[in-house]
């Protein structure tokens, strides 16, 4: 009896990290498909964004025509990074996301990112205002999060509207590198709404 | 003996059940988080103009504390925590606890048709070509740091947070005290 208690408590009391929870729907804020892995500690959202909701945000924000329809194009998403773990844990999560995957049409690209991007934007002479814009409403690339911090920025996967991808996501917790794949996402399908006739 | 073995274990099981259950609740109140910095730094001096036309150094503040934060009007949890700092700066007024916002890359109008829908009476500061940002280590917006009387930065919070929360406030309290 001794031993069954024991392996009892054991089991209660050695708390494990529960395995990747993998969930899809639809934002209840954007109203639009959303993507997300939730581990111990963990939680990343991918929520579709439509190209013309990134046309009238970039062009707002000083890009040409041209420019923002080249970012409506690329398949933006918005993306929240957390650290849910409670304050006691002190469990640091960070993640590259040079280190994240794209699968799509059989071949294997990685996203584009901020530094990809700023080199893009130089060689087209946008704006100074128009870049500090994208520079800063772009997720990092790299972060560090301790318990209660996160990040909402946009993430680009450089594929056209209406592709479908897998997306292998990668953070590292506690020094142990760790990882989820997200099946099925979907950019968004570049829908332009015109007015209804009179 | 069986059934005084069962009752026990069932009671042991649904104890914590509870237990966790709880556990699990609280980590998802993880947003009021304000985590020291593991090496506080001096913090970069600066000089800018205020939304409000007046000149902003914040070397002028040393002998208080600075909740100093990085924000732009167009992102979402920037405006989620606009109204806590509000709240926060009305607590903490007559407390040597002050509020600076620190606008990257927009100008003045942009910021002025904000404080249309968000009222905010503590500085807005402009920092229109991106220059104040880059000499803090901020990777994204809003990220928020805590700058005690001596003039280090020893907190650092990325995203955004409920600054009129009692456990935020007391942890800047803290900071005035010798």
């Amino acid at each position: 009896m001794i031993r069954l208690l024991t392996a009892t408590f054991g089991l209660l009391l050695v708390t494990q990290p529960a395995a990747a929870v993998i969930s899809t729907g639809t934002d209840a804020e954007a109203e639009l498909p959303y993507w997300e892995v939730v581990e111990h500690g963990v939680s990343i959202r991918l929520v579709q964004r439509l190209p013309d909701q990134t046309r009238g945000f970039f062009q707002a924000r000083g890009f040409s025509i041209a420019d923002s329809e080249l970012v409506a194009q690329s398949c933006m998403f918005q993306t929240v990074i957390k650290n849910v773990a409670p304050p006691s844990d002190q469990k640091v999560i960070e993640y590259n996301l040079d280190e994240w995957v794209v699968h799509a049409a059989g071949a294997q690209r990685r996203m584009k990112t901020r530094e990809d991007w700023q080199k893009e934007w130089t060689a087209r002479r946008a704006p100074k205002a128009a870049q500090l814009a994208f520079e800063w409403g772009l997720i990092p690339t790299r972060q560090t999060y301790r318990p209660g911090d996160y990040n909402w920025g946009l993430s680009v996967f450089n594929l056209a509207p209406g592709t479908p991808f897998d997306l292998d996501v990668v953070w590292h917790q506690g020094g142990e590198r760790r990882s989820a794949r997200l099946k099925g996402v979907v950019c968004a399908p570049d829908i332009q709404v015109s007015p209804a006739p009179q | 003996m069986k059934t005084l073995t069962r009752s026990f274990l069932r009671c042991t099981i649904l104890l914590s059940w509870f237990v966790l259950c709880a556990a699990q609740a609280a980590g998802y109140d993880t947003a009021q988080t304000l985590p020291p910095l593991p090496k506080p730094f001096a913090a970069p001096d600066f000089t800018l103009q205020g939304e409000d036309g007046k000149t902003y150094r914040l070397s002028d503040y040393r002998g208080k504390v600075v909740v100093l934060n990085f924000w732009a009007t167009w992102c979402p949890p920037c405006r989620y925590e606009m109204p806590s700092m509000e709240r926060a700066h009305k607590k903490v007024q007559g407390e040597k606890i002050v509020l600076l916002a620190i606008d990257v890359g927009e100008s003045e109008d942009r910021v002025f048709e904000f404080t249309g829908q968000y009222p905010v009476t503590f500085p807005l500061l402009l920092d229109t070509e991106g220059a104040i940002i880059k000499k803090y280590p901020v990777i994204g917006l809003p990220t928020t740091f805590v700058i005690d009387p001596r003039g280090m930065v020893t907190h650092r919070a990325i995203g955004s947070r409920e600054w009129d929360d009692e456990r935020l406030l007391v942890q800047l309290r803290k900071l005035l005290k010798p």
